[in-house]
């Protein structure tokens, strides 16, 4: 059994060597693709942090002043409840300042500065307010009444502060998503070719293999391997270019004025990792099926 | 050991390879196949390690009929089979030693038992001491000797050869018989195509002759016609 594993080892180093330029090719283009896939990833979960606070249509915050009176807070409930035809009332939300706080950390990830000046008694509790209407005037002159109301701190809405990033968040996630799969295709096609060419070279060392009794999954399997590594080691280039990618993107985004927003576009590295390991399994997955399917196909055992 | 019954084969719709060959081959026969090119002698090889599967009739190796194996089995089958060519098919990045031994390395063997088995048929087939040379550093005769050592390392039941003796001159080509003959004293059975009516003539062994892929003449201690 170890002599069979130490076999399909060397066979497959062996392989690796002879066609080097192919193989090579082979190996940027997975990685090449791979890295945009990952940075796909980063991107969007970049501009979700941005995002986060209007996840679910929210169109309009009003932030509440920490120190607000029960009977305020009421008071602006009541407003709130009390506009059926531009807000949904079922989907009225009311962070409390733990919740906005928990909220807030993820924000401002990127920006430690602000988050340290908030806690949990100084931040503001917010009413998450889901707009019907689609008049967009009509929520803008709703917006501007709130305002006013006694223990209001301020109120954001969802068109000032993120209709642009929202568009050029999908039109981001589209081209990225598309090129990465199309780079991924040629990727799996240039390791099939590549498997291909290792067998035609060997195809006399193939034919006596098949003569003497070899089975064919020992036939098989050197080849199957050394796509799969190409997928591997395509992936491991990617993930070091998608951690410095990071990275620099860390760097840059740290020299942004603390509460422009910017900051909050980064992203965390445990999430990073995660991305790593997911590039790490399509690489090895996507090189074991293109030398897969030109192991069966060409070595005809 | 080996039988063709009402064995047919042809390539494509129009070139008969083989027409309705029956035969027997005992247990440590010797059978020449004798006949011109394209006759159908390299086909009924084929036919016996299941390079080719037969259109119509059975043929029967080692107690199976090879015709109805699963892609699966096919490996078992050749593990009891030998095969020498006329071209050698030797691996020219592989030394002699190599070559003989990835014989048995690519059906598993051990590595103890491949030290041992192939200096010992290297010893038999008289190439012992150039165990380290490339086939490109060896004369043709040696070339068949070491393609004999691999289709013998592991002591098959049978050993198919097609033309060995096509590329060698006289003198080599007899070398080369004695040493199959050598082998099949052993109780190999041996399958031989050839169209060397020297070789044929000298043996006095069984001949079975074809023609456009018809058993014409099936004789024991047979010379080439």
């Amino acid at each position: 059994m170890i002599q069979r594993i130490s076999y399909a080892f060397r066979e497959t180093i062996a392989n690796f060597r002879r066609n080097v330029t192919l193989s090579v090719a082979a190996v940027v283009t997975s990685a090449v693709s791979l890295l945009l896939v990952g940075t796909t990833f980063l991107i969007q979960r970049a501009f979700d942090n941005l995002l986060v606070q209007w996840r679910g249509d929210v169109g309009m915050i009003v932030f509440v002043r920490p120190d607000v009176t029960e009977e305020a807070r009421l008071f602006i409930r009541q407003n709130l409840e009390s506009q059926p035809n531009v807000i949904d009332v079922d989907e009225l939300v009311y962070l409390d300042r733990t919740q906005s706080y928990e909220e807030a950390k993820r924000v401002f990830a990127g920006d430690p500065t602000t988050l340290s000046l908030l806690s949990i008694d100084t931040i503001p509790s917010q009413f998450k307010v889901v707009p019907i209407t689609t008049d967009a005037e009509l929520v803008r002159s709703l917006a501007n009444q709130y305002r006013t109301l006694p223990g209001v701190a301020g109120v954001s809405l969802a068109e000032d502060e993120f209709e642009v990033i929202s568009t050029l968040s999908s039109f981001v996630r589209t081209v990225t998503i598309g090129m990465s799969l199309v780079l991924l295709l040629v990727a799996v096609i240039l390791i099939w070719n590549t498997i291909r060419t290792a067998i035609f070279a060997r195809r006399r060392e193939i034919e006596v293999m098949k003569l003497v009794g070899a089975t064919d999954w020992f036939i098989r399997v050197p080849f199957i391997l050394e796509g799969l590594f190409q997928g591997l080691l395509g992936a491991l280039v990617s993930c070091a270019g998608l951690w410095g990618l990071n990275q620099a993107w860390t760097g840059g985004v740290a020299g942004f004025k603390p509460g422009t927003g910017v900051s909050s576009l980064i992203v965390p590295d445990s999430y990073a990792n995660g991305v790593m390991v997911a590039l790490l399994v399509i690489g090895a997955v996507a090189g074991a099926v293109g030398s897969g399917v030109a192991s069966s196909k060409f070595l005809d055992v | 050991m080996i039988r063709l019954e009402n064995v047919s084969k042809r390539y494509g719709a129009e070139i008969v390879a083989v027409r309705d060959a029956s035969f027997e081959v005992a247990k440590g026969e010797f059978v020449f196949l004798v006949g011109p090119s394209g006759s159908g002698k390299s086909t009924l090889l084929r036919l016996m390690n299941r390079q080719e599967r037969p259109e119509r009739g059975n043929v029967w190796v080692a107690g199976r009929n090879i015709g109805e194996l699963a892609n699966s089995q096919i490996p078992q089958l050749r593990r009891q089979l030998g095969n020498v060519f006329q071209d050698y098919k030797l691996l020219p990045n592989k030394t002699l030693f190599e070559n003989v031994a990835f014989a048995l390395e690519v059906i598993g063997k051990p590595r103890h038992l491949v030290s041992q088995q192939v200096p010992q048929v290297l010893e038999l087939v008289g190439l012992a001491g150039k165990e380290d040379r490339f086939p490109d550093q060896l004369s043709g005769g040696e070339q068949q000797r070491v393609s004999i050592a691999r289709a013998f390392v592991n002591r098959p039941l049978i050993l198919l050869a097609d033309e060995p003796t096509g590329n060698l001159d006289p003198a080599t080509g007899e070398g080369i018989m004695s040493l199959l003959e050598a082998i099949n004293s052993t109780g190999t059975t041996i399958v031989m195509a050839t169209h060397d009516h020297r070789v044929v003539n000298a043996m006095r062994k069984r001949v079975i002759q074809l023609d456009r892929g018809v058993i014409v003449r099936d004789q024991e201690r047979g010379v080439y016609e």
